[in-house]
């Protein structure tokens, strides 16, 4: 009289704990998840099209709009990319200033996907305290270059503008009552018995598979793996900064957790420092009129609270834009581990899993 | 015994609670008490929010002393915005030396209000205002030009005058 059978049944694209307009095609065995495949491609605009017939300083624009939450950290690899490409030395203080705004910008993506991962498990007033701290951040950037989500907010070869006048105050505001704030959500969270029945050993993801499937940033420090490419690779200013690099051996949704709350603390020191050894100076570096590449190829990549965001811009000789340009989006390839985590499996896990990737749609479909 | 003790006494969910409750007595015991509410929560459209100096808000043409319009039609801006939303027709104007807009057409809706037409212009004649409540009923109301009726690109567009506090 009964059956055993399994059920398809597709999770999103306008599902709230999606993240926007991920579809998950789930086949299900009971309530275990048998098979799990992300369905990508709603949000395809072509930003890589686009840039490739916009010129090298109207590109940035489209990079805002890649991951939205996170538009600073992709300023920055667009402007360092391009310095690369042009061979363009950027002033020391335009450095250090964009170092400040690059923190600051992982401490709101991470405030982001505090508050909507602990939304999608169920707790959501942290939601509401993230969010409080996040408006700040927002009021920083918009202090700096004029607006808030979609920021624009370096050039090729330096800024635009120096720091507005009473900026050092926001910024002392801020970071004099973050850390009070950071222990707020951890009262509420670290210890919570129901937040730790829905993360702990929940969606693994081991070392080994982490690297083989190319998935960087938090996924990957939270599986015991300490590679960071602030310290790799140094780009900006992060040489000269004093940071650890906060890792966890679990490698579950808690972990992840704890891995993204250690690194906003280290933001936070990060900000402090930059603030403290401010040199003064030009922001902007000499630069030739209009920007004509030579044949050149570069890949630049650079830390975006999501991961590896690497830019790669291929040269035309005296042409205006890039011959070829391409994103490696981490999003898009931490979003590849996800039938890993998810298979075999809860249901009601999978959320759990989407939420600990932190994930931007607008990234991953371009 | 330790798991059950922990089990019985919710210590963990007090934790919790602490941290609300301490924010709702703040907020009950102090409201309308304190110049500096504890409060976040702004009364937006009775009370204009407030905005940085560098905000980028809407496209603004900008006139001299004289009520000239300042534009010299280098097309600059033009050239540089990444949606081509500005369209230049360059003129004579009688008694002006330099050449004249003859038409200068905004299509706000394509906008990304990214300020690179403002840092472009050499002649300072354009700036983006302070203006973010922008939104409006009609297509139409969004192609702003300085001619005909769309002749609004001095002021505060009439665009975004459909706020709550206007009923
Ligand atoms: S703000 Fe940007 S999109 Fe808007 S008109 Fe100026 S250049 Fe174009
Ligand atoms: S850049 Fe300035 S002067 Fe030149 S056309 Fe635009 S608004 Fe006029």
């Amino acid at each position: 009289m009964f059956k055993n059978e399994e059920m398809e049944i597709n999770l999103g694209p306008q599902h709230p704990s999606t993240h926007g307009v991920l579809r998950v095609k789930l086949r299900l065995d009971g309530e275990t998840v048998t098979h799990c495949r992300p369905m990508i491609g709603y949000l395809h605009r072509g930003v890589e099209k686009i840039c490739e017939n916009q010129s090298f300083f109207q590109g940035q624009v489209w990079t805002d709009r890649m991951d939205y939450c996170s538009a600073v950290a992709n300023n920055l690899g667009w402007a360092e990319a391009n310095e690369k490409l042009f061979g363009i030395t950027v002033p020391r203080r335009a450095q250090y200033i964009r170092t400040l705004l690059n923190e600051f910008n992982r401490i709101a993506s991470h405030l982001i996907w505090l508050g909507t991962h602990a939304m999608d498990i169920g707790a959501l007033t942290v939601f509401l305290y993230a969010f409080r701290e996040r408006e700040d951040v927002l009021d920083i950037n918009e202090a700096f270059c004029g607006s808030r989500l979609t920021t624009t907010a370096f050039r090729i070869g330096g800024l635009r503008e120096d720091l507005p006048p009473g900026f050092e105050k926001l910024v002392h505001k801020f970071l004099a009552k973050f850390s009070s704030c950071l222990e707020e959500y951890e009262n509420l969270l670290t210890e919570n018995r129901i937040w730790k029945k829905r993360t702990v050993g929940v969606a693994r993801l081991s070392a080994e598979d982490a690297i083989a499937l190319g998935v960087t940033g938090p996924m990957l420090r939270a599986a015991g793996v300490a590679y960071d490419i602030r310290k790799a690779f140094p780009y900006a200013a992060y040489s000269e900064m004093d940071f650890e690099i906060p890792t966890r051996t679990e490698a579950d949704t808690y972990a992840r957790y704890q891995v993204r709350m250690a690194e906003m603390r280290q933001s936070a020191r990060i900000i402090q420092q930059c603030m403290d050894g401010m040199p003064e100076g030009p922001v902007m570096a000499k630069l030739p009129k209009i920007l004509r590449s030579e044949v050149n190829e570069v890949y630049h990549a650079t830390e975006s609270p999501k991961g590896e965001i690497g830019y790669y811009l291929v040269g035309e000789k005296g042409s205006l834009n890039p011959y070829r340009f391409h994103v490696r989006a981490p999003g898009f390839i931490n979003l590849q581990s996800l039938p890993k985590m998810a298979e075999g499996g809860l249901i009601a896990d999978v959320v759990a899993a989407i939420g600990s990737l932190d994930i931007v749609l607008g990234e991953i479909d371009r | 015994m330790n798991k059950f003790l922990r089990t019985l006494i919710p210590a963990d969910i007090a934790k919790g609670l602490s941290v609300t409750g301490k924010h709702f007595s703040q907020v009950f015991f102090t409201a309308n008490r304190r110049k500096v509410p504890f409060h976040i929560v702004s009364e937006y459209p009775e009370v204009p929010a407030k905005v940085q100096p560098r905000f980028r808000g809407r496209l603004t043409l900008l006139k001299d002393e004289q009520g000239e319009i300042k534009c010299v039609c280098c097309l600059a801006c033009e050239k540089i915005c990444p949606t081509q939303v500005i369209t230049i027709e360059k003129g004579k104007k009688e008694g002006r030396k330099m050449p004249f807009p003859v038409r200068y057409d905004f299509e706000m809706e394509r906008c990304i209000f990214c300020e690179f037409c403002v840092e472009s212009c050499g002649f300072d004649s354009i700036i983006l205002n302070h203006q973010f409540e922008l939104a409006a009923y009609n297509r139409e109301d969004f192609s702003l030009g300085t001619e005909g009726l769309g002749q609004n690109m001095f002021e505060p567009s009439h665009v975004g005058k459909f706020s709550v506090a206007d009923d």
